[in-house]
């Protein structure tokens, strides 16, 4: 990226200053490698990031999902199909993280059915531009959501992450947010998105971050500084597909 | 051979007009009469309302009383109740198997007789007196065997022996004899009477209760009449037969009575008194006069009836009173996961108040998830794909050519988008089973499935199971079909127990996959606590609805 650009876009909105793109590496994920057999690939199940830190559940249908995802030979149309169907999931998955209370309903039969109603005062945040590729399955599922947004843009030399542009509910701070991010390779980009979040008073605690693939370094990274998250994504490895959003919208 | 507008009342197609009449004399005879019931089994009938004599259409006959719009004859259509707005027709086609869901064997009748004896007509008087759904007429006309170029131009000339029995393929007679004994369905050649080749198209039969075969060879094999549980041999004067063919063939087809005679002389005489006349001794019963003897045809339908009876039995009173209480819930029963969403999608469209458009939303949710999971119950493969250049991931892919959709209407038809939307290329086929008041038993009335369909996996569609008894019967049409049990997978909203118990205890291997299991059905066969009717509530056909 140009620096006269980087200027240009410092003007707009919102300037956060970043530290220095250190990540600390920690034994276990050094030893993390690309997997090589699918032995490796349950190795890699095997990491645990702390309780706040989910996994959907690796079924072969979520496997498949993945593999025509990351394929790179995959044509575009089935490429935007196969990902919507993992955000479909991901989005279901992330709204069971949501409060609910209990409730008895009266079936048509007369009959008494024991479920569960949803709370409201929930929104949804998503970081521009991959992850607004994520905001149609959560609207399929959640009609009249009120849906935030995070422009950031990192730097490509020194992968500083700079916010450009945000526009959230005003009361956020009182809702859950469902923040959105599919690709997540170092996380700064997130880190710097739930800063943001944090200045408008949103409690880390409600936060949920759905994701579809994430590197070892990024999930450690999260973690560690945000332990109080909630974070979901699909799958841990050392490879991201980086190349999802300009492969969703078009622009390779 | 004869030009196609000499015969311009009888034509349609030069295959038609060349269907015999000129090279084959004893064949005409069956062209007479079409018979007055509907021929063909969907809306797409190329043949129309069978105006045209032709044998082809003539080939298979089958008598359905309630048939998709646009099939059959109005005054075949018996509407026999209307229950507030909704109307039911009933007289589709009774349970064919038993509770345990194995088949039981269609009653075939033979049909046998001399030419121009009347046997078609004595084949429709049956069915016409039978009045029972889900009869099949095979004639044995489709079943001549494919002539070689220089058969057929003796052919042509008048001089290939269409009445001897080396003239029919008995092999696939009995193949397909038996295979709708057991209730299945059969591909029957259509036989083009103008190259004396099968067409490329098969002319599909469903199975049926009352199989009719009938042909001037029925009773020549063995093998063949073993199949047959009643022998009828339709038996006329032979100068009635001559009589009936000269006054056929003269006034309808223009031909000379030389020619007539003649072709009766050398083959069709010496054949009936060679091969059919002697295998009457096979007969059940011999109906003297043909058509016109109304006795020994009743006595035939009453025969028929007692057998049928004898056969028959209420299949839902049974499945709803057969215990399994208490029972351990069977292995092929796959529930999704109650995770807070599932359960609270099930709390909105159970809830009687949700207006319809919130109910449709939730369930479509709910059904998306009720596929994935189902989706992600098929066989998969390892695969290795290219990341990036030279990054490699070890995957997996679907090991699943083809996956068909197959839903029972109405209320299996709402799945179908949801399931559109996780499967690319998914062909969808239907499925239409009622309930006949009366009876209390679901009857089948309409089939539609895709043509491949015994090389594909199939998720059957139903929004709610109770007793299971449809979900039973379409099952019961996939396996006809010769869907492997195991390639099947029920896919429902809603199950009640017995419903579950049914289904697993009949097809264990038959996968079932819902996203949640109550315990009771009540005396209307409504799940409880339930989700009332889904279809109604679906698309707003439920009388409480403004």
């Amino acid at each position: 990226m140009p620096e006269h650009h980087e200027e240009e876009r410092q003007k707009t909105v919102c300037l956060q200053t970043m530290e220095p793109d250190v990540i600390p590496l920690t034994k276990t994920i050094d030893d993390c490698k690309v997997p090589t057999n699918e032995a490796e690939n349950k190795d890699l199940d095997e990491y645990n990031f702390g309780p706040n830190f989910i996994k959907l559940r690796a079924t072969e249908g979520v496997r498949e999902l993945q593999t025509v995802i990351r394929d790179k030979n995959t044509p575009r149309t089935d490429f935007i199909f196969y990902a919507d169907r993992l955000i479909r999931l991901i989005v279901e998955e992330g709204l069971n993280k949501l409060p609910y209370r209990k409730c008895s309903v009266t079936t048509p039969t007369g009959q008494i059915y024991d479920g569960l109603r949803y709370e409201k005062g929930n929104c949804g945040v998503s970081i521009v531009r991959s992850g607004e590729a994520m905001e149609q399955g959560l609207r399929d599922c959640c009609r009249s959501l009120r849906i935030g947004k995070i422009l950031i843009q990192s730097n490509e030399d020194t992968h500083i992450a700079k916010v450009v542009y945000a526009n959230l509910p005003k009361d956020i701070n009182q809702r859950k947010v469902l923040l959105m991010y599919p690709i997540m390779c170092t996380g700064n980009t997130v880190i710097t998105a739930v800063k943001i979040l944090q200045e408008n008073n949103v409690n880390e605690s409600n936060i949920i971050l759905l994701n579809l693939f994430c590197t070892p370094t990024a999930a450690h990274q999260l973690v560690s500084e945000f332990p109080g998250m909630t974070i979901l994504t699909s799958e841990v490895h050392p490879v991201a597909p980086t190349h999802f959003g300009q492969k969703y919208f078009g622009t390779e | 051979m004869t030009e196609n507008g000499v015969f311009p009342k009888m034509t349609r197609s030069a295959s038609d007009s060349g269907s015999g009449e000129d090279m084959d004399e004893t064949k005409s005879g069956h062209e007479m009469t079409p018979l007055s019931v509907s021929t063909d089994l969907g809306p797409a009938s190329p043949n129309g309302p069978l105006r045209t004599p032709k044998s082809p259409s003539k080939i298979s006959i089958k008598k359905r009383l309630r048939a998709p719009p646009g099939a059959a004859k109005p005054e075949e259509t018996r509407v026999l109740h209307t229950h507030g707005r909704r109307t039911l027709y009933t007289a589709g086609r009774p349970p064919w198997y038993n509770k345990e869901g194995q088949l039981k064997d269609a009653f075939v009748i033979g049909l046998c007789g001399g030419s121009a004896s009347g046997k078609t007509t004595v084949a429709r008087k049956i069915i016409e007196a039978l009045d029972v759904p889900w009869v099949s007429l095979v004639s044995m006309d489709s079943f001549y065997k494919v002539l070689s170029h220089e058969q057929h131009e003796r052919a042509i000339r008048n001089e290939y022996d269409f009445d001897h029995p080396d003239a029919f393929d008995f092999d696939l007679v009995i193949s397909t004899i038996q295979r709708l004994k057991e209730g299945k369905s059969v591909n029957v050649p259509i036989y083009n009477f103008a190259t004396h080749a099968r067409e490329r198209n098969m002319k599909i039969i469903y199975g049926a209760n009352v199989v009719i075969f009938e042909g001037i060879m029925a009773f020549a094999n063995a093998e063949l009449l073993k199949l047959m549980d009643m022998r009828v041999f339709v038996d006329t004067d032979s100068d009635v037969r001559l009589a009936r063919r000269l006054r056929r063939d003269i006034a309808e087809r223009g031909r000379e009575p030389q020619g007539v005679l003649k072709q009766y002389m050398k083959f069709v005489k010496p054949s009936f008194e060679h091969y059919i006349e002697p295998s009457m001794r096979s007969a059940d019963i011999i109906v003297p006069k043909g058509g016109e003897n109304n006795v020994a045809i009743n006595l035939i339908v009453l025969h028929v009836h007692n057998q049928l009876q004898a056969r028959g039995f209420k299949l839902r009173s049974k499945l709803a009173q057969s215990s399994h209480n208490g029972q351990p819930m069977p292995g092929s029963l796959h529930i999704l996961e109650k995770t807070p969403q599932v359960n609270g999608l099930h709390s909105f469209i159970r809830d009687k108040s949700t207006s319809r458009d919130e109910f449709i939303f939730y369930s479509k949710r709910l059904m998306r998830l009720l596929f994935e999971y189902a989706l992600s119950m098929l066989p998969f493969k390892d695969v290795v794909v290219e990341i990036q250049p030279g990054v490699f991931y070890h995957g997996k892919r679907l090991a699943v050519d083809k996956i068909a959709g197959v839903s029972i209407l109405r209320a299996g038809e709402t799945m179908e988008q949801a399931l559109c939307e996780v499967c690319k290329d998914v062909s969808i086929g239907k499925i239409l089973i009622q309930t006949n008041l009366d009876t209390g038993e679901p009857e089948l009335h309409y089939t539609r499935l895709p043509r491949d369909i015994k090389d594909q996996y199939i998720f059957l569609l139903d929004a709610t199971v109770a007793t299971g008894a449809a979900a039973m019967m379409a099952i019961r049409v996939l396996l006809d079909h010769d869907v492997p049990e195991e390639k099947i997978f029920l896919c429902s909203l809603l199950m009640a127990e017995s419903g579950v118990h049914t289904v697993a205890y009949a097809f264990p291997k038959v996968k079932i996959v819902t996203t949640a299991v109550d315990r009771d059905v009540n005396e209307f066969f409504h799940i409880l606590p339930g989700i009332g009717n889904f279809g109604d509530r679906y698309f707003g056909t439920d009388f409480s609805d403004d």
